[in-house]
Protein backbone atom coordinates (compact mmCIF):
# COMPACT_ATOMS: atom_id res chain seq x y z
CA UNK A 1 0.00 0.00 0.00
CA UNK A 2 2.89 2.44 1.06
CA UNK A 3 4.76 1.36 -1.97
CA UNK A 4 1.60 2.50 -4.29
CA UNK A 5 1.62 5.37 -2.32
CA UNK A 6 5.06 6.78 -2.77
CA UNK A 7 4.41 5.90 -6.73
CA UNK A 8 1.35 8.24 -7.11
CA UNK A 9 3.33 10.87 -5.02
CA UNK A 10 6.54 10.18 -7.78
CA UNK A 11 3.78 10.27 -10.89
CA UNK A 12 2.46 13.07 -9.90
CA UNK A 13 5.40 15.11 -8.74
CA UNK A 14 6.70 14.10 -12.59
CA UNK A 15 3.30 15.60 -14.27
CA UNK A 16 3.97 19.13 -12.52
CA UNK A 17 4.14 21.33 -15.30
CA UNK A 18 7.82 23.06 -15.76
CA UNK A 19 7.89 26.63 -14.51
CA UNK A 20 9.80 29.03 -16.66
CA UNK A 21 13.57 29.39 -15.81
CA UNK A 22 14.76 31.63 -14.18
CA UNK A 23 15.57 35.24 -15.49
CA UNK A 24 18.50 37.33 -14.78
CA UNK A 25 17.72 40.83 -13.99
CA UNK A 26 18.08 43.75 -11.88
CA UNK A 27 14.61 45.22 -10.96
CA UNK A 28 14.26 48.92 -10.31
CA UNK A 29 11.49 51.42 -9.49
CA UNK A 30 11.05 54.95 -10.29
CA UNK A 31 10.50 56.48 -7.24
CA UNK A 32 13.44 53.87 -5.72
CA UNK A 33 10.56 53.18 -2.79
CA UNK A 34 7.61 53.07 -4.90
CA UNK A 35 4.15 54.63 -2.59
CA UNK A 36 0.31 54.06 -3.40
CA UNK A 37 -0.02 54.99 -7.25
CA UNK A 38 1.93 54.68 -10.30
CA UNK A 39 5.43 54.07 -10.49
CA UNK A 40 8.27 53.10 -13.61
CA UNK A 41 9.25 49.50 -12.98
CA UNK A 42 13.17 49.33 -15.08
CA UNK A 43 14.62 45.80 -15.78
CA UNK A 44 17.94 45.66 -16.67
CA UNK A 45 18.56 42.42 -18.28
CA UNK A 46 21.54 40.73 -20.07
CA UNK A 47 21.79 42.19 -23.62
CA UNK A 48 23.32 39.55 -24.96
CA UNK A 49 20.14 37.76 -24.82
CA UNK A 50 17.21 38.69 -27.33
CA UNK A 51 13.89 38.74 -25.51
CA UNK A 52 10.75 39.18 -27.51
CA UNK A 53 8.07 40.20 -24.68
CA UNK A 54 8.01 40.85 -21.37
CA UNK A 55 5.32 41.01 -18.79
CA UNK A 56 5.05 42.31 -15.21
CA UNK A 57 2.00 40.75 -12.74
CA UNK A 58 2.04 42.41 -9.47
CA UNK A 59 -0.10 40.69 -6.69
CA UNK A 60 -0.53 41.50 -3.19
CA UNK A 61 0.31 38.72 -0.48
CA UNK A 62 -3.53 38.26 0.53
CA UNK A 63 -5.65 35.47 -1.00
CA UNK A 64 -8.46 37.21 -3.62
CA UNK A 65 -6.57 40.13 -4.37
CA UNK A 66 -6.91 41.28 -8.35
CA UNK A 67 -3.58 41.06 -10.02
CA UNK A 68 -2.18 44.16 -11.58
CA UNK A 69 -0.75 43.35 -14.64
CA UNK A 70 0.98 45.15 -17.17
CA UNK A 71 3.16 44.88 -20.86
CA UNK A 72 6.76 45.86 -20.41
CA UNK A 73 8.33 47.71 -23.12
CA UNK A 74 11.98 47.97 -24.57
CA UNK A 75 13.62 50.95 -23.92
CA UNK A 76 17.20 50.64 -24.95
CA UNK A 77 20.14 47.12 -24.96
CA UNK A 78 19.31 45.41 -21.82
CA UNK A 79 16.42 47.64 -20.75
CA UNK A 80 12.88 46.98 -20.67
CA UNK A 81 10.26 49.15 -18.87
CA UNK A 82 6.72 49.64 -17.84
CA UNK A 83 6.13 53.72 -17.84
CA UNK A 84 3.17 53.63 -15.08
CA UNK A 85 2.72 50.11 -12.63
CA UNK A 86 -0.04 50.81 -10.37
CA UNK A 87 0.35 49.99 -6.91
CA UNK A 88 -3.13 50.42 -6.49
CA UNK A 89 -2.75 49.84 -2.69
CA UNK A 90 -0.24 49.46 0.59
CA UNK A 91 0.92 46.41 1.36
CA UNK A 92 3.00 43.61 0.36
CA UNK A 93 3.65 43.45 -3.15
CA UNK A 94 5.03 40.35 -5.23
CA UNK A 95 6.79 41.27 -8.70
CA UNK A 96 6.22 38.40 -11.19
CA UNK A 97 8.50 39.63 -14.18
CA UNK A 98 8.24 36.91 -17.47
CA UNK A 99 10.19 37.20 -20.36
CA UNK A 100 9.94 35.03 -23.47
CA UNK A 101 12.75 34.39 -25.84
CA UNK A 102 12.52 34.11 -29.79
CA UNK A 103 12.47 30.30 -29.32
CA UNK A 104 9.28 31.35 -26.99
CA UNK A 105 10.89 29.53 -23.96
CA UNK A 106 9.92 31.12 -20.41
CA UNK A 107 12.19 32.77 -18.05
CA UNK A 108 10.84 33.81 -14.97
CA UNK A 109 11.83 36.50 -11.46
CA UNK A 110 9.96 37.27 -8.62
CA UNK A 111 10.53 40.44 -6.28
CA UNK A 112 9.16 41.45 -3.50
CA UNK A 113 8.29 44.73 -2.12
CA UNK A 114 6.43 46.78 0.51
CA UNK A 115 4.55 49.83 -0.57
CA UNK A 116 4.08 52.20 2.39
CA UNK B 1 -43.96 28.52 11.05
CA UNK B 2 -44.14 25.80 14.32
CA UNK B 3 -44.55 22.63 12.44
CA UNK B 4 -42.72 22.71 9.81
CA UNK B 5 -39.90 20.67 10.14
CA UNK B 6 -36.99 20.67 7.80
CA UNK B 7 -36.23 17.03 8.27
CA UNK B 8 -39.46 16.18 6.86
CA UNK B 9 -39.04 18.01 3.63
CA UNK B 10 -39.38 15.02 0.59
CA UNK B 11 -35.98 14.59 -0.85
CA UNK B 12 -33.96 16.84 2.03
CA UNK B 13 -35.45 14.57 5.05
CA UNK B 14 -34.53 11.45 3.38
CA UNK B 15 -31.35 12.27 2.60
CA UNK B 16 -30.53 13.84 6.23
CA UNK B 17 -31.88 10.62 7.87
CA UNK B 18 -29.45 8.64 6.10
CA UNK B 19 -26.86 7.25 8.62
CA UNK B 20 -24.05 8.15 5.64
CA UNK B 21 -25.13 11.51 5.10
CA UNK B 22 -22.91 13.11 7.37
CA UNK B 23 -20.23 11.24 5.08
CA UNK B 24 -21.63 12.39 1.89
CA UNK B 25 -20.95 15.94 3.24
CA UNK B 26 -17.47 15.92 4.59
CA UNK B 27 -16.44 14.07 1.18
CA UNK B 28 -16.12 17.36 -1.01
CA UNK B 29 -14.11 19.26 2.22
CA UNK B 30 -11.81 16.38 2.49
CA UNK B 31 -10.92 16.11 -1.01
CA UNK B 32 -10.51 20.17 -0.89
CA UNK B 33 -8.11 19.59 2.44
CA UNK B 34 -6.21 17.22 0.13
CA UNK B 35 -6.00 20.07 -2.28
CA UNK B 36 -5.13 22.57 -0.02
CA UNK B 37 -2.41 20.19 1.52
CA UNK B 38 -0.89 19.22 -1.92
CA UNK B 39 -0.86 22.60 -3.12
CA UNK B 40 0.18 24.30 -0.17
CA UNK B 41 3.04 22.35 0.27
CA UNK B 42 4.23 21.59 -3.32
CA UNK B 43 2.28 24.68 -5.52
CA UNK B 44 3.51 28.17 -5.46
CA UNK B 45 4.41 29.72 -2.61
CA UNK B 46 2.21 32.73 -3.65
CA UNK B 47 -1.09 33.04 -1.55
CA UNK B 48 -3.68 35.13 -4.24
CA UNK B 49 -2.20 32.25 -6.58
CA UNK B 50 -2.32 28.80 -4.07
CA UNK B 51 -5.32 26.73 -3.64
CA UNK B 52 -4.41 26.52 -0.07
CA UNK B 53 -4.96 30.43 0.91
CA UNK B 54 -7.48 30.99 -1.42
CA UNK B 55 -10.02 28.20 -0.11
CA UNK B 56 -9.00 28.29 3.53
CA UNK B 57 -9.04 31.97 3.84
CA UNK B 58 -11.15 33.10 1.54
CA UNK B 59 -13.88 30.81 0.75
CA UNK B 60 -13.95 28.61 3.74
CA UNK B 61 -14.45 31.69 5.59
CA UNK B 62 -17.25 33.49 3.76
CA UNK B 63 -19.13 30.43 2.76
CA UNK B 64 -19.40 29.77 6.65
CA UNK B 65 -20.79 32.32 7.28
CA UNK B 66 -23.18 32.73 4.55
CA UNK B 67 -24.20 29.10 5.48
CA UNK B 68 -24.54 30.63 9.08
CA UNK B 69 -26.56 33.08 8.33
CA UNK B 70 -29.33 31.61 6.03
CA UNK B 71 -29.37 27.73 7.19
CA UNK B 72 -27.08 26.84 10.02
CA UNK B 73 -23.95 25.36 11.08
CA UNK B 74 -23.36 23.30 8.11
CA UNK B 75 -19.39 23.16 8.30
CA UNK B 76 -19.34 21.62 11.36
CA UNK B 77 -22.01 19.36 9.81
CA UNK B 78 -19.59 19.02 7.25
CA UNK B 79 -16.09 18.65 8.94
CA UNK B 80 -13.75 16.59 7.14
CA UNK B 81 -11.47 16.66 10.73
CA UNK B 82 -14.17 14.33 12.28
CA UNK B 83 -13.58 11.62 9.59
CA UNK B 84 -10.65 11.00 12.68
CA UNK B 85 -12.94 9.34 13.54
CA UNK B 86 -12.70 5.80 12.00
CA UNK B 87 -9.01 5.44 12.97
CA UNK B 88 -9.46 7.15 16.58
CA UNK B 89 -12.01 4.24 17.31
CA UNK B 90 -9.58 1.48 16.04
CA UNK B 91 -6.83 3.47 18.03
CA UNK B 92 -8.92 3.41 21.25
CA UNK B 93 -9.08 -0.10 21.34
CA UNK B 94 -5.16 0.23 22.28
CA UNK B 95 -4.81 3.40 23.82
CA UNK B 96 -5.79 4.41 27.66
CA UNK B 97 -8.90 6.55 28.00
CA UNK B 98 -9.01 9.63 30.02
CA UNK B 99 -11.63 12.03 30.96
CA UNK B 100 -12.15 15.66 30.07
CA UNK B 101 -10.44 17.23 33.25
CA UNK B 102 -13.49 18.80 34.93
CA UNK B 103 -11.85 22.66 35.39
CA UNK B 104 -11.61 22.23 31.10
CA UNK B 105 -14.87 21.39 30.87
CA UNK B 106 -16.33 25.27 29.51
CA UNK B 107 -15.09 27.56 27.32
CA UNK B 108 -12.01 29.27 28.63
CA UNK B 109 -9.65 26.71 26.98
CA UNK B 110 -11.33 27.28 23.56
CA UNK B 111 -10.71 31.14 24.69
CA UNK B 112 -7.47 30.76 25.03
CA UNK B 113 -6.53 28.95 22.19
CA UNK B 114 -8.27 31.54 19.79
CA UNK B 115 -6.52 34.23 21.06
CA UNK B 116 -3.66 32.06 20.86
CA UNK B 117 -4.44 31.02 17.39
CA UNK B 118 -5.29 35.27 16.64
CA UNK B 119 -1.77 36.06 17.65
CA UNK B 120 -0.36 32.96 15.36
CA UNK B 121 -2.38 34.07 12.35
CA UNK B 122 -0.89 37.93 12.78
CA UNK B 123 2.67 37.01 13.88
CA UNK B 124 3.10 34.57 11.03
CA UNK B 125 0.73 35.83 8.60
CA UNK B 126 -0.62 32.52 7.88
CA UNK B 127 -2.95 33.79 4.90
CA UNK B 128 0.05 35.15 3.06
CA UNK B 129 1.85 31.72 3.26
CA UNK B 130 0.06 28.28 1.67
CA UNK B 131 2.87 26.31 3.16
CA UNK B 132 2.10 27.58 6.96
CA UNK B 133 -1.54 27.43 5.45
CA UNK B 134 -1.02 23.55 4.71
CA UNK B 135 0.41 22.75 8.05
CA UNK B 136 -2.29 24.25 10.19
CA UNK B 137 -4.35 22.12 8.44
CA UNK B 138 -1.89 19.06 9.12
CA UNK B 139 -2.08 20.31 12.69
CA UNK B 140 -5.29 20.58 13.12
CA UNK B 141 -6.05 16.95 12.23
CA UNK B 142 -3.42 15.92 14.65
CA UNK B 143 -5.03 17.37 17.41
CA UNK B 144 -8.36 16.76 16.40
CA UNK B 145 -6.91 13.00 16.14
CA UNK B 146 -5.05 12.90 19.78
CA UNK B 147 -8.08 14.57 21.58
CA UNK B 148 -10.30 12.16 19.70
CA UNK B 149 -8.22 9.07 20.10
CA UNK B 150 -7.60 9.41 24.13
CA UNK B 151 -10.64 11.73 25.80
CA UNK B 152 -14.99 11.14 25.15
CA UNK B 153 -16.21 11.75 21.58
CA UNK B 154 -17.00 15.06 20.77
CA UNK B 155 -14.77 16.47 23.24
CA UNK B 156 -12.48 18.25 20.74
CA UNK B 157 -15.22 20.33 19.34
CA UNK B 158 -16.56 21.36 22.33
CA UNK B 159 -13.84 22.05 24.28
CA UNK B 160 -11.13 22.50 21.95
CA UNK B 161 -11.47 23.57 18.57
CA UNK B 162 -11.05 27.04 18.19
CA UNK B 163 -13.21 27.13 14.65
CA UNK B 164 -15.88 24.78 15.98
CA UNK B 165 -17.32 26.98 18.64
CA UNK B 166 -16.32 30.20 16.57
CA UNK B 167 -19.44 28.69 14.31
CA UNK B 168 -21.09 27.53 17.58
CA UNK B 169 -21.09 31.23 19.00
CA UNK B 170 -22.15 32.71 15.68
CA UNK B 171 -24.81 30.22 14.96
CA UNK B 172 -26.54 31.82 17.61
CA UNK B 173 -28.16 33.71 14.54
CA UNK B 174 -29.22 31.03 12.26
CA UNK B 175 -33.00 30.53 11.68
CA UNK B 176 -33.23 27.18 11.93
CA UNK B 177 -32.46 24.67 15.50
CA UNK B 178 -32.96 21.17 16.43
CA UNK B 179 -35.84 20.38 18.68
CA UNK B 180 -38.04 18.02 19.86
CA UNK B 181 -41.95 17.24 17.71
CA UNK B 182 -43.32 16.24 20.64
CA UNK B 183 -41.61 17.14 23.85
CA UNK B 184 -44.43 15.43 26.02
CA UNK B 185 -43.51 11.94 24.51
CA UNK B 186 -39.02 12.82 25.85
CA UNK B 187 -41.04 12.52 29.17
CA UNK B 188 -41.63 9.03 28.43
CA UNK B 189 -39.03 8.20 26.64
CA UNK B 190 -37.17 5.32 28.64
CA UNK B 191 -33.38 5.29 26.93
CA UNK B 192 -33.46 9.42 26.41
CA UNK B 193 -31.18 8.09 23.41
CA UNK B 194 -30.72 11.27 21.65
CA UNK B 195 -28.56 11.89 24.33
CA UNK B 196 -27.25 8.74 25.53
CA UNK B 197 -27.10 6.81 21.99
CA UNK B 198 -29.31 3.38 21.25
CA UNK B 199 -28.33 -0.16 20.33
CA UNK B 200 -30.68 -2.48 19.19
CA UNK B 201 -29.06 -5.94 19.89
CA UNK B 202 -30.63 -9.28 19.99
CA UNK B 203 -32.01 -8.65 23.51
CA UNK B 204 -33.81 -5.23 22.81
CA UNK B 205 -33.24 -1.63 23.20
CA UNK B 206 -30.60 -0.37 24.72
CA UNK B 207 -28.55 2.85 25.56
CA UNK B 208 -25.06 2.82 24.46
CA UNK B 209 -23.88 2.36 27.91
CA UNK B 210 -26.38 -0.29 28.56
CA UNK B 211 -25.79 -2.19 25.75
CA UNK B 212 -21.68 -1.98 26.54
CA UNK B 213 -19.66 -3.85 23.83
CA UNK B 214 -22.40 -6.06 22.73
CA UNK B 215 -23.25 -6.83 19.15
CA UNK B 216 -26.35 -4.74 17.92
CA UNK B 217 -27.17 -1.58 15.30
CA UNK B 218 -25.15 1.12 16.68
CA UNK B 219 -26.68 4.57 16.68
CA UNK B 220 -24.36 6.73 18.49
CA UNK B 221 -26.06 10.14 21.00
CA UNK B 222 -25.25 13.60 20.94
CA UNK B 223 -21.49 13.93 21.59
CA UNK B 224 -21.06 17.58 22.64
CA UNK B 225 -24.35 16.08 25.18
CA UNK B 226 -26.89 17.84 24.03
CA UNK B 227 -30.76 16.88 25.27
CA UNK B 228 -33.12 17.41 22.22
CA UNK B 229 -36.18 18.66 24.54
CA UNK B 230 -34.39 21.15 26.28
CA UNK B 231 -32.30 22.64 23.76
CA UNK B 232 -32.99 26.36 23.53
CA UNK B 233 -29.75 27.28 21.92
CA UNK B 234 -27.41 26.39 18.60
CA UNK B 235 -24.07 26.44 20.95
CA UNK B 236 -22.83 23.38 21.17
CA UNK B 237 -24.89 21.68 18.07
CA UNK B 238 -22.44 20.92 15.08
CA UNK B 239 -25.59 19.63 13.39
CA UNK B 240 -24.48 16.40 12.95
CA UNK B 241 -27.94 14.94 13.73
CA UNK B 242 -26.65 12.05 15.77
CA UNK B 243 -30.19 12.53 17.51
CA UNK B 244 -32.26 12.49 14.80
CA UNK B 245 -30.87 8.47 13.82
CA UNK B 246 -30.27 7.84 17.59
CA UNK B 247 -34.62 8.74 18.46
CA UNK B 248 -36.41 5.46 17.80
CA UNK B 249 -39.95 7.75 18.25
CA UNK B 250 -38.75 10.20 15.22
CA UNK B 251 -38.95 12.85 17.07
CA UNK B 252 -36.73 14.84 16.56
CA UNK B 253 -37.51 17.99 14.27
CA UNK B 254 -34.89 21.00 12.78
CA UNK B 255 -37.19 23.67 12.77
CA UNK B 256 -37.19 27.29 11.49
CA UNK B 257 -37.21 29.87 14.00
CA UNK B 258 -36.63 33.98 13.99
CA UNK B 259 -33.12 34.43 13.20
CA UNK B 260 -31.44 35.22 16.67
CA UNK B 261 -34.82 34.64 18.90
CA UNK B 262 -32.37 32.60 21.37
CA UNK B 263 -30.50 35.59 22.28
CA UNK B 264 -33.57 36.77 24.02
CA UNK B 265 -34.32 33.58 25.81
CA UNK B 266 -31.41 31.69 26.10
CA UNK B 267 -29.00 32.46 29.64
CA UNK B 268 -26.16 31.41 28.62
CA UNK B 269 -23.00 30.61 30.75
CA UNK B 270 -20.46 33.37 31.70
CA UNK B 271 -17.77 31.14 29.79
CA UNK B 272 -20.19 31.50 26.54
CA UNK B 273 -20.84 35.28 27.17
CA UNK B 274 -17.13 35.92 27.41
CA UNK B 275 -16.74 33.87 24.21
CA UNK B 276 -18.79 36.11 22.40
CA UNK B 277 -17.30 39.04 23.79
CA UNK B 278 -14.00 38.03 22.78
CA UNK B 279 -15.19 37.00 19.25
CA UNK B 280 -16.55 40.80 18.97
CA UNK B 281 -13.17 42.62 19.65
CA UNK B 282 -10.95 39.74 17.92
CA UNK B 283 -12.94 40.31 15.31
CA UNK B 284 -12.57 44.34 15.25
CA UNK B 285 -8.87 43.71 15.84
CA UNK B 286 -8.88 41.35 12.88
CA UNK B 287 -10.26 44.18 10.88
CA UNK B 288 -7.46 46.84 11.85
CA UNK B 289 -4.73 44.57 10.80
CA UNK B 290 -5.33 45.60 7.68
CA UNK B 291 -5.36 49.24 7.75
CA UNK B 292 -2.71 52.09 8.14
CA UNK B 293 -3.70 52.84 11.92
CA UNK B 294 -3.24 49.27 13.21
CA UNK B 295 0.63 49.97 11.80
CA UNK B 296 0.64 53.58 12.89
CA UNK B 297 -0.46 51.88 16.84
CA UNK B 298 2.37 49.47 16.17
CA UNK B 299 5.02 52.43 15.26
CA UNK B 300 3.93 54.07 18.04
CA UNK B 301 4.53 51.35 20.51
CA UNK B 302 7.42 50.56 19.38
CA UNK B 303 8.90 54.21 19.73
CA UNK B 304 7.22 53.79 23.40
CA UNK B 305 8.59 50.62 24.36
CA UNK B 306 12.18 50.47 22.86
CA UNK B 307 11.39 47.38 20.83
CA UNK B 308 11.22 46.70 17.53
CA UNK B 309 10.10 43.06 18.47
CA UNK B 310 7.29 41.80 16.74
CA UNK B 311 6.12 39.25 19.05
CA UNK B 312 6.12 41.49 21.76
CA UNK B 313 4.36 44.67 20.28
CA UNK B 314 1.57 42.26 18.99
CA UNK B 315 1.46 40.56 22.55
CA UNK B 316 0.81 43.85 23.53
CA UNK B 317 -1.71 44.95 21.51
CA UNK B 318 -3.88 41.99 22.13
CA UNK B 319 -3.75 42.50 25.79
CA UNK B 320 -4.39 45.88 25.98
CA UNK B 321 -7.64 45.76 23.04
CA UNK B 322 -8.88 42.42 24.50
CA UNK B 323 -8.01 43.63 28.01
CA UNK B 324 -9.36 47.00 27.31
CA UNK B 325 -12.58 45.35 25.80
CA UNK B 326 -12.85 42.83 28.77
CA UNK B 327 -12.67 45.83 31.20
CA UNK B 328 -15.03 48.27 29.90
CA UNK B 329 -17.62 45.71 29.73
CA UNK B 330 -17.56 44.99 33.14
CA UNK B 331 -18.10 48.52 33.56
CA UNK B 332 -20.68 49.23 31.31
CA UNK B 333 -22.57 46.04 32.10
CA UNK B 334 -22.75 46.48 35.88
CA UNK B 335 -23.33 50.29 35.72
CA UNK B 336 -26.48 48.97 34.08
CA UNK B 337 -26.72 46.69 36.46
CA UNK B 338 -27.00 49.48 39.20
CA UNK B 339 -29.15 51.58 36.87
CA UNK B 340 -31.84 48.86 37.15
CA UNK B 341 -31.71 48.95 40.76
CA UNK B 342 -29.76 45.40 40.62
CA UNK B 343 -26.99 44.97 42.94
CA UNK B 344 -25.07 41.69 41.76
CA UNK B 345 -21.07 40.75 40.88
CA UNK B 346 -19.74 42.26 37.97
CA UNK B 347 -19.29 38.51 36.29
CA UNK B 348 -23.03 38.05 36.48
CA UNK B 349 -23.89 41.69 35.04
CA UNK B 350 -21.32 40.76 32.30
CA UNK B 351 -23.52 37.22 31.69
CA UNK B 352 -26.85 39.37 31.96
CA UNK B 353 -26.06 42.07 29.30
CA UNK B 354 -23.22 40.66 27.42
CA UNK B 355 -25.59 38.46 24.91
CA UNK B 356 -25.70 41.64 23.43
CA UNK B 357 -22.33 41.21 21.99
CA UNK B 358 -23.58 37.76 19.82
CA UNK B 359 -24.78 39.82 16.97
CA UNK B 360 -22.47 41.83 17.05
CA UNK B 361 -19.51 39.68 17.20
CA UNK B 362 -21.59 37.73 14.25
CA UNK B 363 -22.02 40.85 12.69
CA UNK B 364 -18.18 42.02 12.76
CA UNK B 365 -17.00 38.82 10.96
CA UNK B 366 -19.59 38.81 8.16
CA UNK B 367 -18.88 42.19 7.47
CA UNK B 368 -15.30 41.18 7.55
CA UNK B 369 -15.39 38.00 5.11
CA UNK B 370 -17.98 39.52 2.97
CA UNK B 371 -15.53 42.01 2.22
CA UNK B 372 -12.35 39.22 1.50
CA UNK B 373 -15.05 37.05 -0.34
CA UNK B 374 -16.88 39.21 -2.44
CA UNK B 375 -13.71 40.98 -3.85
CA UNK B 376 -11.88 37.72 -4.58
CA UNK B 377 -14.77 35.12 -4.56
CA UNK B 378 -13.76 33.80 -8.26
CA UNK B 379 -10.00 33.61 -7.81
CA UNK B 380 -11.18 29.91 -6.46
CA UNK B 381 -11.57 29.16 -10.50
CA UNK B 382 -7.97 30.00 -11.18
CA UNK B 383 -6.16 28.62 -8.14
CA UNK B 384 -7.86 25.34 -8.69
CA UNK B 385 -7.24 25.13 -12.52
CA UNK B 386 -3.49 25.63 -11.62
CA UNK B 387 -3.57 22.63 -8.76
CA UNK B 388 -5.03 20.51 -10.98
CA UNK B 389 -2.79 21.19 -13.70
CA UNK B 390 0.25 20.81 -10.95
CA UNK B 391 -1.62 17.11 -10.37
CA UNK B 392 -1.10 16.39 -14.39
CA UNK B 393 -4.40 16.98 -14.78
CA UNK B 394 -5.38 18.86 -18.33
CA UNK B 395 -7.72 21.80 -17.06
CA UNK B 396 -6.87 24.92 -19.69
CA UNK B 397 -4.95 28.21 -18.99
CA UNK B 398 -6.46 29.86 -15.19
CA UNK B 399 -7.49 33.23 -16.15
CA UNK B 400 -6.37 34.98 -13.13
CA UNK B 401 -8.45 38.18 -13.97
CA UNK B 402 -11.25 36.60 -12.62
CA UNK B 403 -11.85 38.12 -9.00
CA UNK B 404 -14.58 40.38 -7.83
CA UNK B 405 -18.54 39.24 -7.48
CA UNK B 406 -19.66 42.69 -7.31
CA UNK B 407 -18.85 46.08 -7.77
CA UNK B 408 -15.81 47.45 -5.59
CA UNK B 409 -17.94 50.49 -4.48
CA UNK B 410 -21.07 48.32 -3.15
CA UNK B 411 -18.24 46.71 -0.26
CA UNK B 412 -18.55 49.63 2.31
CA UNK B 413 -22.07 49.98 1.76
CA UNK B 414 -22.55 46.56 2.24
CA UNK B 415 -20.37 46.29 5.46
CA UNK B 416 -22.61 49.23 7.08
CA UNK B 417 -26.19 47.73 6.41
CA UNK B 418 -24.45 44.61 7.93
CA UNK B 419 -22.77 46.07 11.38
CA UNK B 420 -25.91 48.49 11.38
CA UNK B 421 -28.05 44.89 11.51
CA UNK B 422 -25.97 43.59 13.94
CA UNK B 423 -26.07 46.53 16.24
CA UNK B 424 -30.33 46.77 15.84
CA UNK B 425 -30.34 42.96 16.74
CA UNK B 426 -28.32 43.67 19.57
CA UNK B 427 -30.36 46.38 20.39
CA UNK B 428 -33.24 44.34 20.40
CA UNK B 429 -31.48 41.51 22.93
CA UNK B 430 -30.11 44.82 25.30
CA UNK B 431 -33.63 46.48 25.25
CA UNK B 432 -35.57 43.32 26.04
CA UNK B 433 -33.30 42.43 29.09
CA UNK B 434 -33.81 46.17 29.96
CA UNK B 435 -37.75 45.43 30.02
CA UNK B 436 -37.51 42.17 31.54
CA UNK B 437 -36.43 44.71 34.86
CA UNK B 438 -38.71 47.66 33.94
CA UNK B 439 -35.63 49.47 33.35
CA UNK B 440 -34.70 51.44 29.64
CA UNK B 441 -31.92 53.50 30.67
CA UNK B 442 -30.33 50.73 32.22
CA UNK B 443 -30.54 49.07 28.48
CA UNK B 444 -29.71 52.06 26.83
CA UNK B 445 -26.68 52.53 29.09
CA UNK B 446 -24.84 49.19 27.09
CA UNK B 447 -26.71 50.30 23.39
CA UNK B 448 -24.41 53.51 23.96
CA UNK B 449 -21.66 51.10 24.44
CA UNK B 450 -22.54 49.14 21.39
CA UNK B 451 -23.01 52.21 19.05
CA UNK B 452 -19.38 53.85 19.95
CA UNK B 453 -17.68 50.22 19.01
CA UNK B 454 -19.88 50.00 16.03
CA UNK B 455 -18.84 53.39 14.83
CA UNK B 456 -15.08 52.35 15.73
CA UNK B 457 -15.53 49.44 13.64
CA UNK B 458 -17.33 51.41 10.74
CA UNK B 459 -14.45 54.23 10.76
CA UNK B 460 -11.76 51.01 10.88
CA UNK B 461 -13.82 49.73 7.52
CA UNK B 462 -14.12 52.67 6.03
CA UNK B 463 -10.35 53.13 6.01
CA UNK B 464 -7.90 52.49 3.18
CA UNK B 465 -6.33 49.06 3.02
CA UNK B 466 -3.28 48.11 3.68
CA UNK B 467 -2.04 44.41 3.23
CA UNK B 468 1.17 43.99 5.04
CA UNK B 469 3.21 40.97 6.59
CA UNK B 470 5.53 43.32 8.17
CA UNK B 471 4.23 45.32 11.55
CA UNK B 472 6.93 47.59 11.45
CA UNK B 473 8.23 48.64 7.90
CA UNK B 474 12.66 48.83 7.81
CA UNK B 475 13.42 52.14 9.39
CA UNK B 476 13.85 55.05 7.37
CA UNK B 477 11.76 53.46 4.19
CA UNK B 478 8.52 55.99 4.91
S1 LIG C 1 -35.87 13.22 21.33
FE1 LIG C 1 -36.34 11.05 21.10
S2 LIG C 1 -34.68 9.97 22.13
FE2 LIG C 1 -34.61 12.10 22.81
S3 LIG C 1 -35.80 12.07 24.71
FE3 LIG C 1 -37.20 12.68 23.04
S4 LIG C 1 -38.12 10.76 22.39
FE4 LIG C 1 -36.32 10.20 23.57
S1 LIG D 1 -26.70 15.09 18.04
FE1 LIG D 1 -26.28 16.93 19.25
S2 LIG D 1 -24.81 18.08 18.01
FE2 LIG D 1 -25.71 16.54 16.67
S3 LIG D 1 -27.45 17.61 15.69
FE3 LIG D 1 -28.26 16.56 17.48
S4 LIG D 1 -28.18 18.11 19.10
FE4 LIG D 1 -26.84 18.84 17.45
Amino acid sequence: MRKWAWLLVLALAACQPKHGEPLQAKVRFVPEHPTVGKAEVCIEVDPRVEYTRMTVVGDMTHPGMIPVKAEAHPAGPGLWRVDAFDFNMRGDWVLTITAYDASGKKYTKEVRLTVP
Amino acid sequence: MRTFDLLRVPLLGRFLRWRYSRFVLQLPLLLVAFLALYDGFFGRQLAPKNFATVSVWLHYRGFLVLAIAVFGNLFCAACPMMLVRGPTRFAKRFLPQFRWPRRLRNKYFVIALTVLYLFAYEYWDLWASPWLTAWLIVGYFGVAFLVDAFFPEGTFCKYVCPLGNFNFTLSTVSPTQITARDPARCLTCEGKYCVNGRVETAAGRKTAREAGPAEGVRYPGCETRLYVPEIKTNMDCTLCLNCLRACPYDNVALRPRFPGLEWLRARYRLDVVWLGVLLFFAGFMNALGMVPAYYRIAEGLSRLLGTRNEAVLLLVIYALWIGLGAGLTLLVATLADRLSGVRQTAWKAVRYWGTGFFPLAFAMWAGHYAFHFLTGWATIVPVTQQALANLGLPVGEPDWTLAALVPENWLYPLQVGILYLGLLASSYVLFGRARQRDHFLAGGVVFAYFFLLVALALWVLAQPMEMRGTLLLPPGSR
